[in-house]
This record gives C-alpha cells, structure tokens and sequence, in this order.
C-alpha cells in the first residue's frame, strides 16, 4: 500500500512532487493519462490516513501481529471497511475470509492436487486455457512481465490448474487469471492464494465461473431490479435506450473491480468482500452508477453511457479510495442480505427457465 | 488516425451509425484486431478480454460517414451465453479465427450458424483469417476459408494485427456492404455528434478517432 514499502515502489522517501514512479506500489504501469498531481494529492492525505489505522489495528484487532479472534466482531468489520494496513492484509484476508481454516484442516490438499495427474481431457483443455491467457495476465505488470516473471507466471499456473483440478466442474474461466494475479501481488504466497482464490469462489460470491456463468447472467438482472427501485430513473432511461447493465457491468462482478477502478480502490473493496460476502459488489456497483445519474440522463445514447464508464480508474472520486468506500456504505444504505439473497433466487430460476426454453428452442429445429 | 480516410466532405453525406460484433475463439486476435482498427496500435501480449469492450471508429465512404460501434467479446466458450447480448441487433459482425489453428476455424464456422440462425435477418458477417503473419505455422488453407465464405455469402479476408494487413479493409469493405438507405437498418439518432465536432468545411477530413 502507498507510503508503506517506499522503497519498493519506487519512490524517494521524502518524496517530493513530480517524484512518482512510473510504476505504482503494486508493479502496474502507470498510464499515460495517470494524473500524477491529482495522485500527490490524495496520496498525501492517504498516507496519514494509512498511519492512523495502521496504529489503530496495533491497539485494538492485532495481538503480536496475530489476529485476535476476529469472526463476527463488530469492530473489525468497521476495520475492514476502514482499509487494512497492507503489511497485514494477506494474515486478515486469510483469517476473516475462512481461508486458513480450510488450509489447516486440508495441509496437504494443495500439493496433492499439483502433483495429480488426471490425465484427462478435460484437465487439458484447462491447461491449455490457462496456458493461453498466462503472457495475456497483467502484461504491463512487473510481477508479470514476459521476459522476468517466470516464477510468478509458474505460481499463477500452479494455482489455476490446481483450482480447476479442485472443482473439475468449474474448471477455468477467464478472469480468475486476473483476480489470482492480483492476489499472488498482495499475499505473495502460493499456498494461500489457492486457498483465498477457493473461498472466494466456493463461498463468497455467487457461481459466477460456473460452464453457462447463469450466477453471474442473473446477477446482472438483480443489479437491474436493484437500480429500478433505488434510482428508478436512471433505470428509465436504460430501458428507454434498450441498455442492458449487462452491457456495462460484466467485468465488475467477474474480475471484482480489478482493471475497471484504480488498484488502492479495489483492495479496499476485497479487504470488505473477504469479511463481509459478496454485498458490497452491489454497494459498488449501485454507487457508481448513482455517481453518473447526471451524465446517464443527459446522455446521447447508448455509446455515451457506455464510455461514461469507461475511465474510473483515473476518476478522481474513485482514486480518493478512502472517502470513496465511506461514501459507497452510506448512499447504498440500506441493503439488505435478505432482499439480494431473495433476487438471486429468483434471477437465478428466471435464466435457467431461459436457458432451457432457448435449448428446447435449438432441439426443435 | 488508423482507419482510412476519404477526401471528401462528410457534411455533404449521410452519416450511419452501424453496431459491429467481433466474435471467435479466444486469443484468436480480436482485442488486437480492433486496437488495430482504431489506435493503429498492436500490442504482443493483448489482455484478455472480460465479458466485452465497447469502442467507436469512423470511416468515411464516397459519400457516406459510418461510424461503426463496436463490440469486442470474450472468447472464452463459457462466455458464449453472454455473447446474444451483444450480438443482439448487430448490422455487422466480424467472425474471427487463427490460420494457425484449425480449431478456430470450426468455432469460427459455428458462430457463423448461430449468427444465420439468431441474429438479426440482414447482417452483414465477415470471416477474418488472423495472424496471416504466421504464414509458416498456416493450418487453415486460404481456400477453404475462401470457398466456405462464398457459399455463405460472408466477406472473406485472411487479415495481420500485427502487420495491420487488411485490418482497415475489413472493416471498410464492410461500410460498404452495408445499408446505408434512410431508414433502413442504422437507427434514426440525431446526426449530430459527428458534424458538430467537424465543422463543415473544415480541412481536416471527416473522419475522426474516438
């Protein structure tokens, strides 16, 4: 996290304007249109934010770098929303998400099923699919370039194969390539990178990579229900211009914001998804829709719409990652577990219902 | 400015508004065909796509200016259940292969049925052989290509996104393709997004790259 490692990502301590590396904290080029002023700015704010709840979790969560026991207090889920400090990030992930509870009671799980051998063709098929995006994962990356990143491409393949041998049902679906990149980033160890990569898709969010992503199709249309009650005329005008949020909002739930907002944004929202569940996906989502209400409503047509949602990750308000999450928690107040759990079920059964009418439909032909 | 331009005015001429699908295996080529087709760039390692990119790209014919609005899917076969949405209402689409692999081929020839079958009636559908470049690693005859496309009435070109070879004729030969009666398949919007940010008369062409 920014000011943490100075070091190590680039910057001179005592860092003066115009001294920002060309590479953030986490290995990623930064763009051409970077604003680096804008950066400086937030980031020097940030950084004191960082030291006080950096000093904040010392006092109250953390026993000698340990976590305390952390399920289902109040308190750490008000720190989590909070930010966790970087330094403890991938020991909070793995305690609040579940993750190293698993990895206990299966040590030997992970190297068993690297060493496997299915020998079968669908195991190929995965090794092949994973083999394709492995140069196409972060490419801009330093973690991850081509030409010196042999190690981290091995663990990522690792993971993936070793995912896909774990639930063979699943196998592997793009995208996962990307959120366990980001994770080999953060936690930097294989082992717990499979196991968070597992938690999170065998429990936290919904079947999103499943063979016919039906989770991720009707999760579409729950945001779509959600958008018409809270802002219904934003939905208004989406239905009026035939804009599925299909359209604009796939990625957001399939890659978990990675690549849609700035990086320091997106691990705020995970240090949330990993302790409270997949909500905050919809909170996010509701947020930075609501966030375009004017541009959506002004707008010429579907290209506008779309390309307004083209550029968050040099958004000013999605880069104040900060605010941006303590914002995110009050405008898509309230939003109950019940109601989206509800939805699911019933957007769930609606496009299987399609699925199999569509399926009757190609038979008859 | 990638694509191609014309000389003469835009505001002289009608200005089409066409939605375009490229569709094919993954990691075929069709991120890299369309950064192609509208920043003239070309990256060796592309990103893959997730569920779809949007861009636009305008190219101007004799006397028309077609801005075409493009989707760009994942091809990964599991985001097949995604891509009837962006195909949905489609003028145009482009099915992309890899002459290296035959397998792209047959997929290619499979999104080529369900486009005949599901699409809108009148679509304009090109098939794009991709990485022509690798002449030496060719597994899909150009013939082949070429004689399937005639018997079913597709544009054919075998195209390079690394070289740019035919990526700005592709697209061109599909402007030309298509409709561009009054009325017809391009929607009624208002034409002004494009002649307002191109004064009339001015020098610089019609074409602009967004």
């Amino acid at each position: 996290m920014a000011g943490t490692s100075k070091t190590s990502n680039g910057r001179t301590t005592g860092a003066t304007i115009g001294t920002l590396s060309k590479i953030d904290a986490y290995g990623f080029k930064r763009g051409e249109d970077f604003d680096y002023k804008s950066y400086e700015n937030f980031e020097s704010e940030y950084l004191a934010v960082l030291a006080r709840r950096m000093k904040r979790w010392n006092e109250k969560v953390l026993d000698n770098g340990q976590a305390k026991s952390v399920k289902h207090r109040r308190m750490v889920k008000r720190f989590c929303r909070k930010g966790i400090p970087e330094r403890h990030r991938p020991m909070v992930w793995m305690d609040v998400s579940g993750a190293r509870k698993k990895m206990q009671k299966e040590p030997e799980k992970y190297q068993k099923l690297l060493s496997s051998d299915p020998d079968t063709l669908e195991d190929r098929l995965v090794q092949d699919a994973i083999n394709t995006d492995l140069d196409r994962t972060f490419p801009d990356n330093i973690h991850f370039q081509v030409a010196t990143a042999e190690n981290q491409k091995k663990q990522l393949n690792n993971i993936l194969i070793a995912y896909g041998r774990h639930r063979p049902e699943i196998g592997y679906c793009q995208g996962m390539n990307y959120i366990t990149a980001l994770l080999l980033i953060v936690v930097k160890d294989e082992e717990k990178c499979f196991w968070l990569l597992s938690v999170l898709i065998d429990t936290i969010l919904p079947q999103y990579y499943s063979k016919m992503m039906t989770a991720l199709r009707a999760e579409l249309n729950v945001l779509t229900e959600i958008v018409g009650t809270k802002y219904p005329n934003i939905q208004r005008v989406m239905d009026s211009e035939g804009i599925p949020w299909m359209l604009v909002a796939s990625k957001w739930f399939i890659c978990l914001y990675i690549d849609i907002l700035p990086i320091e944004t997106v691990l705020r929202i995970w240090d949330c998804l990993f302790y409270e569940g997949s909500k905050v996906l919809f909170r996010v989502a509701l947020f930075l829709i609501k966030d375009k209400e004017t541009v959506i409503k002004e707008c010429n047509g579907m290209p506008d719409i779309i390309e307004s949602f083209k550029n968050l990750k040099t958004d000013d308000r999605a880069l104040e990652c900060h605010q941006f999450i303590h914002d995110c928690f009050i405008e898509t107040n309230p939003l109950p577990k019940a109601e989206i759990k509800k939805l699911r079920t019933k957007h769930v059964a609606l496009v299987e219902e399609e699925d199999r009418k569509l399926a009757a439909k190609r038979e008859a032909r | 400015m990638a694509a191609q331009r014309a000389t003469n005015n835009a505001a002289q001429g009608k200005i089409c508004q066409f939605k375009l699908v490229l569709l094919g295996e993954s990691a075929v080529g069709k991120s890299s065909l369309v950064l192609r087709f509208v920043k003239g760039q070309f990256h060796e390692y592309q990103e893959s796509t997730i569920g779809a990119a949007f861009l636009t790209q305008t190219v101007c014919l004799q006397d028309t200016t077609v801005k075409f609005e493009i989707w760009d899917t994942a091809g990964q076969e599991r985001y097949h259940s995604l891509a009837p949405m962006y195909y949905r209402g489609a003028q145009a689409a482009i099915v992309v292969y890899d002459i290296t692999n035959q397998d792209t081929f047959a997929r290619a020839k499979t999104w080529v049925r369900e486009l005949q079958r599901q699409a809108s009636p009148n679509i304009v559908i090109a098939l794009a052989g991709n990485k022509a470049d690798l002449a030496n690693k060719r597994m899909v005859d150009h013939e082949e290509a070429a004689a399937y496309s005639e018997e079913n009435g597709l544009l054919f070109m075998e195209t390079s996104a690394k070289t740019a070879m035919h990526v700005n004729e592709i697209f061109l030969a599909i402007a030309e393709k298509l409709p561009k009666n009054e009325g017809g398949t391009n929607r009624p919007r208002p034409e002004v997004d494009i002649t307002q940010s191109n004064p009339p008369g001015g020098s610089k062409g019609c074409c602009s790259s967004h």
